[in-house]
């Protein structure tokens, strides 16, 4: 007369029934969906901000005929429109190489907007506009040249020219203001000297890849870091701030260090890395379904009835419930990674799995390097008090109200209305919301040493207001289907 | 009709929670020893209400599993009892009424219990399936040694095969005794008499209650027929057919509740 027997009878009646099926191959089907999707959605263009459209350009000469550049009121619109013309021709030209494009769209096309200003605009200037052109023709000479490290070569020396002579000013005042604007200036010019360098011993052409968008961040977190030098005291508002800030610095120089890709969402390890909240949600449905139906189906069909005649306490009944509900969910949670696992090889094939997750690691400012399957199991654990609590109000629901529609339906809007709930927390500074329980469900946050929503929050503190949370629950549910009166069907 | 017939059954269960009074089951309070009071108890309340997505060797396995020492075997044997074995690997849902409410006994019987509830056995069913489930009654009664407890509102069903009764009127019991006594109890001397001519036995003898032309009743100890007859005889009446009036269950309700009133 054990307790394995009835949970024995519940994993029956679950399996016996087609929802789970039906469920489980709407996901599969929505899975292999979304694979796809994924799939395609990144393999478009390379050229991010270059895309020729003879339609459109013809349209652009046509509105600017329209335009008289004699007229000051016109005049600005048609300086636009012409550089615009001008800059997508010289692009369509030069499309052969990529890093081509990037010097053109950062380097010629603000002299392109000067030269037709200097030509149309209010200060005619013809001296100008010569001067202006011949830097032109001077890029495009050495665009044709095909050595992008041409480029690079020159911000390394500028850069250094430039460090020369800040360093040189730096000796000769005393002011401190000037000083300090010395600092900040030679600080930039260092970091313009490191990114050429890491270009040419990298051979990093310029352009709009991961590489590059490595780069701009590294410049960026630079930057902003440099703006907190001098704050003494930081609040938590700017802690946060700075910490990700060092979080872009160090994940730039690991991308730039490797040559790894460790954002790309095209690859199977690139979405398993974010299993949860990609795909967190169909499971936490079928979790909550099975969860909010335990219970109340079995009053809803008259077999409860059946279940408590049997010569098991009411408290045990319940219980082999509960306990059913959280082998489904671990099952549940089983098959859908192996699903993805599966899928997302076949999509994508199974050799990224071999990468490592890397993942910034605030305590030691440094990038640590994680199996993706020891990751998954890190993952797994940290949204476990969501998916258990999610499952507890479904199951305590359906066992307080022997209503299915209402506990699936208030779990499923408890999941959903988390993300904004938290968001208005934080965003007000709301200090009584870090003992609500969607601010402690997901542990994720405190992954890697990263500092939490709110001041004064630790995992510790989370664990214990979930578990809280849990018995808050489950309690009454226990109590009252103890006590419960089986009425007339 | 209310009159609390299910809430008893379910009181008797443990499925609702006894406000005064108590229920022991061999022994064992309901309350108290839950476990081991329905440990010998199966039981139908209300429908027969089955998991309709499984099979009915299904239900019945599931039912197996929550007792020690069913065998394949047994639920065969029981499964034969109710006469299901053609059906039994079908869903529940395919089942007509009749069929489910055997394989309601099935399950409740499985486990050898000494007790078996039945809430309104054939309600639903057809007289065919009335016939059945009487015979299989009175047949799980004999083999399987078990006492069995039935609620119904249909006093002419409970007539054929009942040995007991306890007839509850609005929520209080009224009366508990065997069916015979009840019936001997609450008997009057009528005999009922088939003759020629009503009219012409009027003039003979008074206090007759005539039923039409041709019978009539007369309220005379069993001793006094013969002379009755002799008497009728000498006047030259036909006598067709006397017998002693039977009483039905039905009669000894409506004697004893005073009609059906809901107060």
């Amino acid at each position: 007369m054990s307790l394995s027997n009835l949970v024995k009878n519940e994993l029956i009646k679950i399996f016996k029934k087609k929802t789970i099926y039906i469920t489980m191959v709407v996901i599969f089907l929505l899975f292999i969906f979304m694979n796809c999707m994924f799939k395609y959605a990144n393999s478009g263009s390379e050229y991010d901000y270059y895309l020729y459209n003879e339609n459109y350009i013809n349209s652009l000469r046509a509105d600017l005929e329209t335009l008289n550049p004699e007229k000051p009121s016109d005049v600005t619109v048609y300086i636009d429109l012409l550089s615009e013309i001008q800059l997508s021709e010289m692009m369509e030209q030069h499309k052969d190489a990529e890093w081509k494009l990037a010097i053109i769209n950062e380097r010629i096309a603000p002299y392109i907007t000067e030269r037709n200003t200097y030509q149309y605009g209010a200060e005619k200037n013809e001296a100008q506009v010569q001067e202006i052109n011949q830097e032109i023709d001077a890029l495009l000479a050495k665009l044709d040249e095909n050595d992008w490290k041409y480029f690079a070569r020159e911000d390394l020396t500028k850069a250094e020219q430039q460090i020369e002579e800040l360093n040189a000013q730096k000796e000769q005042t005393e002011d401190k203001a000037v000083l300090e604007n010395i600092e900040i200036e030679l600080n930039n010019a260092q970091m313009e000297k490191e990114i050429a360098e890491i270009r040419l011993n990298k051979e990093i052409p310029y352009g709009t890849n991961y590489l590059n968008r490595a780069i701009s961040n590294l410049q960026q977190a630079h930057t902003n870091l440099a703006n907190f030098k001098n704050i003494e005291e930081l609040t938590y508002e700017q802690k946060l701030e700075y910490n990700r800030y060092l979080e872009d610095q160090a994940e730039s120089r690991y991308i730039l260090e490797t040559g790894r890709d460790i954002h790309n969402t095209n690859t199977l390890k690139g979405i398993l890395e974010n299993f949860y909240s990609q795909f967190g949600i169909f499971l936490i449905v079928v979790v909550v379904m099975i969860a909010g139906t335990i219970v109340s189906e079995e009053f809803n069909k008259g077999t409860i009835k059946l279940l408590l005649v049997k010569p098991y306490t009411r408290s045990k009944i319940l219980m082999a419930k509960a306990i059913t509900t959280l082998i489904m969910m671990i099952f549940i949670i089983v098959v859908t990674l192996v699903m993805q696992m599966l899928i997302g090889g076949i999509i994508f094939g199974f050799d990224s799995l071999s990468e490592p997750v890397v993942a910034y690691n605030f305590n030691t400012n440094t990038m640590e390097e994680m199996n993706i399957f020891a990751n998954l199991g890190v993952q797994t654990l940290t949204q476990l008090p969501m998916i258990i609590l999610l499952a507890t109000l479904a199951f305590a629901i359906s066992a307080l109200f022997t209503n299915s529609t209402l506990a699936i339906a208030i779990s499923l809007l408890g999941f959903m209305s988390a993300s904004i709930i938290n968001q208005l927390a934080i965003g007000y500074d709301l200090q009584f919301m870090k003992y609500f329980v969607t601010m402690n469900w997901d542990l994720s946050i405190y992954a890697n040493g990263a500092l939490p929503y709110m001041e004064g929050m630790n995992m510790t503190m989370s664990i214990i207001i979930c578990v809280v949370y849990f018995l808050i629950m489950m309690m009454p549910t226990f109590i009252v289907f103890k006590k419960r009166n089986i009425k007339n069907i | 009709m209310v009159h609390g017939k299910t809430t008893t059954i379910k009181l008797i269960l443990g499925l609702q929670s006894i406000t005064s009074g108590k229920v022991t089951i061999n022994g064992y309070d309901i309350e108290k020893e839950f476990t081991h009071a329905i440990k010998k108890v199966g039981a139908i309340v209300e429908n027969p209400d089955m998991y309709m997505y499984l099979s009915g060797y299904q239900n019945l396995k599931l039912v197996a599993n929550l007792y020690k020492g069913i065998t394949k075997e047994r639920i065969d044997e029981v499964v034969k009892l109710v006469k299901l074995e053609n059906r039994i690997q079908d869903k529940v849902s395919k089942y007509s009424l009749g069929m489910r409410q055997r394989l309601g006994i099935a399950q409740a019987i499985l486990h050898k219990p000494n007790l078996l509830i039945l809430d309104e056995p054939t309600n639903g069913l057809d007289p065919e399936g009335i016939k059945e489930m009487r015979e299989l009654l009175v047949d799980l009664a004999e083999k399987e040694k078990m006492a069995i407890l039935i609620s119904s509102h249909n006093l002419a069903e409970l007539d054929n095969f009942c040995t007991k009764v306890c007839i509850i009127k609005n929520g209080e019991v009224i009366e508990t005794s065997e069916i015979s006594e009840i019936k001997k109890e609450t008997s009057q001397n009528l005999q009922l008499f088939e003759v020629a001519d009503v009219n012409l036995v009027k003039n003979i003898i008074k206090d007759i209650i005539v039923i039409d032309h041709h019978r009539f009743k007369i309220n005379v100890p069993r001793e006094n027929v013969p002379e009755m007859i002799e008497k009728l005889v000498e006047n030259k009446i036909k006598i067709y057919e006397v017998k002693p009036e039977e009483k039905t269950l039905e009669d000894a309700f409506f004697e004893k509740t005073g009609g059906n009133v809901i107060e």
